[in-house]
């Protein structure tokens, strides 16, 4: 998995890993949005540099494996990669994209991931992550999720 | 103070996205109605878009099995090869075939009767490097490696069965201070 350095067009390697309970005292709110801490009953992974372990990047997820579906309850790049100014950036889709692995690794063929944002900001991910819109729900299943999961595996 | 204009919020709309549902009745609500369209789009899956799921799907189960230790009863090589063949193959004799192994052979490995040879385990990379080409990356030297961890993990499992009898023919002649 890689970002791209925004003012150099470099490429960074990344990992996503849980986020540790000594994690959540880094996760401040005035950098990462949201009090990561009440997420603690959910997973929440960190999407961090590998050179400097810079966390960059965080998501909760909740499994629902009676609907197959794996629902993104939060997302949140780092304060720094917001908007124009950001410094890196594939940061959200590699996050979705793993999201999107551990759906299919849990249910295959019926694999979804969901995510359900304000009526603004929807079409920026049918647009950019290609999703379909049902009700206020947006969600990526067969055979897009496929396409996302390579989209971001640059091992290939 | 300045109300956030539509290009604002995209240009922030992976900065902060909360997408929890509000209340449970909203998320059953929701969660019907996905379903049924999710059920409409699924009945124009190809059997091809099925098999390149349960594929990756394998993939990603078998990367997941060599990163941490596994001490259980099951046969992960065997069981993971199962998948493997069944998920390409109407039958498994045609397996057989492709990589020109016995039947017999096959279903020794698969049903963990017999160990895999290294030459079995060499053309189930070939065969699985050309499978996977098209559908996703793939380490072919995966299989080696589920197998070996499967091998390390059953070993350091069952010390108390080996250790006691091993010890008596184990001695340090030349002892390091």
């Amino acid at each position: 998995m890689n970002v791209i350095e925004t003012s150099s067009g470099n490429s960074h390697i990344v990992e996503i890993n849980p986020v540790e309970d000594g994690d959540y005292k880094t996760l401040s709110k005035s950098r990462f949005f949201f009090d990561w801490k009440k997420e603690k009953a959910y997973e929440v992974y960190k999407l961090q540099l590998s050179r400097t372990s810079e966390i960059i990047g965080i998501i909760s997820l909740e499994k629902i494996p009676e609907e197959w579906r794996v629902h993104i309850r939060l997302l949140t790049v780092s304060k720094d990669n917001r908007g124009k100014e950001k410094q890196y950036d594939g940061i959200a889709g590699n996050l979705i994209a793993y999201a999107a692995r551990i759906a299919v690794k849990e249910y295959a063929e019926y694999a979804c991931v969901s995510l359900r944002p304000k009526s603004q900001i929807a079409q920026h991910y049918i647009d950019k992550y290609n999703m379909k819109l049902t009700g206020m729900t947006l969600s990526i299943e067969l055979p897009e999720i496929l396409d996302l999961i390579n989209q971001y595996d640059h091992e290939k | 103070m300045k109300s956030k204009t539509n290009k604002d919020f995209i240009a922030d709309a992976e900065y902060g996205l909360d997408s929890r549902y509000n209340s449970k009745k909203e998320r059953e609500s929701e969660a019907a109605s996905l379903m049924e369209a999710r059920l409409m789009r699924m009945k124009n899956l190809s059997k091809e878009h099925i098999i390149r799921a349960k594929l990756m799907q394998l993939k990603l189960k078998m990367e997941a099995y060599i990163e941490q230790p596994m001490y259980d009863d099951q046969n992960h090589f065997a069981d993971f090869l199962k998948i493997y063949v069944d998920t390409i193959y109407s039958t498994r004799n045609h397996f057989a075939q492709d990589i020109n192994i016995t039947p017999i052979r096959l279903s020794q490995v698969i049903n963990n009767h017999r160990d895999p040879k290294d030459e079995f385990i060499m053309k189930l990379m070939i065969h699985s490097e050309k499978v996977f080409e098209k559908i996703c990356s793939f380490k072919k030297e995966i299989w080696y490696q589920v197998y070996f961890h499967e091998k390390l993990c059953d070993t350091m499992s069952s010390q108390e069965e080996w250790r006691t009898k091993l010890e008596k023919d184990v001695k340090l002649s030349e002892a390091i201070d």
